[in-house]
């Protein structure tokens, strides 16, 4: 009688121990299965990459032809299709005439969100609002408010921008 | 078992050969030696057994809630597509009845406000707005707001935060209208079924 107690109370042991584990798998495997969950972490992504960019587009030290080079350089980092194509094309022009001026600009994203984002097709919509410093060669430094709506991509090498507005007043639309 | 019970048996005879005995129980203990050693190795696997099942449902679990519990997953925003288009629908329309008034409705305005507006937001409206009646009805102004861009940066069940793009057309009477442009951050909270805003501040 005890010895058979006791097997049974064994199985019903490894029963449990069995069951805790399968419901350790299933709990795990909703959690990797979760779209929601995944949708979270791409818009997340996408918003960081977004405005990291968007700070890189709005600033160049214009100090010498080096580093303008080395701004538009990562400018072009930052870019793709369209606006990739944009800055490509008119790199050599921009390159002088930004030396020529020799203003430095520092951009810094004070706020900014998605409005949309498709992960399925990996295109994301941005609102955000950049405070750019001036410094020119000679005067003193201005802060400009600017408000920019971009459309990111997201590429083999993470989000990047695509098409970059400025919304101004009246023409927002 | 049966060789104790043969002991006991046997141990009336065991008096008159003690030696019998000896053998006798002697005998059955190798027996039994092989046969618990037998048996203790199902037992042995059967704890590592389930030690090893419940550490990896543990494990599985932890990790499962681990990959849920992170920031993304606490903010709804885009994720709960519905409640993000009703939240910035809900604050848009707030802030452009708000924020336009004409010289003689500016009453109108201030009871708009106090529907949407509650809390810190509502105290810094009522302190501003008395102000602005005065203006608007000295300089015959008027104010068109229009939201231009609005984005959600953080939405849980009960509170939003969000990024709104205005524009403002100031008109006064016989002068052409200037345009503004204005960005705010906004605190809204659901309290009721209904979005309040209550905060506002610019970026």
């Amino acid at each position: 009688m005890t010895p058979r107690t006791r097997h049974l109370g064994g199985w019903a042991v490894l029963l449990v121990a069995a069951l805790v584990c399968g419901l350790g798998a299933w709990s795990y495997g909703q959690a990797r299965g979760d779209r929601s969950l995944s949708y979270a972490k791409a818009r997340d992504t996408a918003l960081a990459e977004g405005r990291a960019h968007l700070a890189t587009l709005n600033s160049l030290d214009g100090e010498n032809a080096r580093r303008v080079d080395d701004g538009l350089r990562a400018w072009l980092d930052s870019s793709t299709g369209p606006l990739h194509d944009e800055l490509a094309r008119t790199r050599e022009a921009d390159a002088k005439s930004l030396t020529a001026a020799g203003d430095t600009a520092r951009g810094k994203v004070t706020s900014a969100a998605l409005t949309a984002l498709d992960e399925r097709t990996g295109t994301a919509e941005l609102i955000a609002t950049v405070d750019v410093e001036v410094t020119p060669r000679s005067g003193a430094a201005g802060t400009q408010r600017k408000r920019f709506g971009a459309t990111l991509a997201r590429t083999a090498d993470g989000w990047k921008v695509k098409a970059l507005t400025a919304i101004g007043t009246g023409g927002g639309r | 078992m049966s060789a104790i019970g043969g002991t006991t048996t046997v141990s009336g005879d065991a008096a008159l050969d003690p030696e019998a005995e000896e053998t006798r129980t002697g005998t059955p203990d190798p027996e039994d030696g092989t046969d618990v050693s037998r048996r203790r190795w199902p037992r042995v696997l059967g704890a590592l057994l389930t030690v090893a099942l419940i550490a990896t449902g543990g494990a599985l679990y932890a990790e499962g809630r681990q990959l849920r519990d992170t920031p993304a997953t606490a903010n709804l925003a885009l994720t709960d597509a519905e409640a993000t288009t009703r939240v910035t629908g809900d604050v848009s329309s707030a802030l452009s009845k708000v924020f336009s008034y004409g010289p003689g409705a500016t009453a109108t305005t201030r009871a708009a406000a106090e529907e949407v507006l509650a809390g810190k937001a509502l105290q810094q409206y009522a302190a501003l707005f008395g102000q602005v009646e005065r203006q608007s009805a000295d300089q015959k102004l008027t104010l068109t707001t229009e939201v231009v861009r609005s984005g959600v940066t953080r939405l849980t069940d009960d509170s939003a935060h969000l990024l709104v793009f205005l524009d403002q057309v100031y008109e006064r009477r016989g002068r052409t209208p200037t345009t503004a442009s204005a960005q705010l951050t906004v605190v809204a909270e659901l309290r009721d079924g209904r979005w309040w805003i209550v905060e506002i501040g610019s970026t």
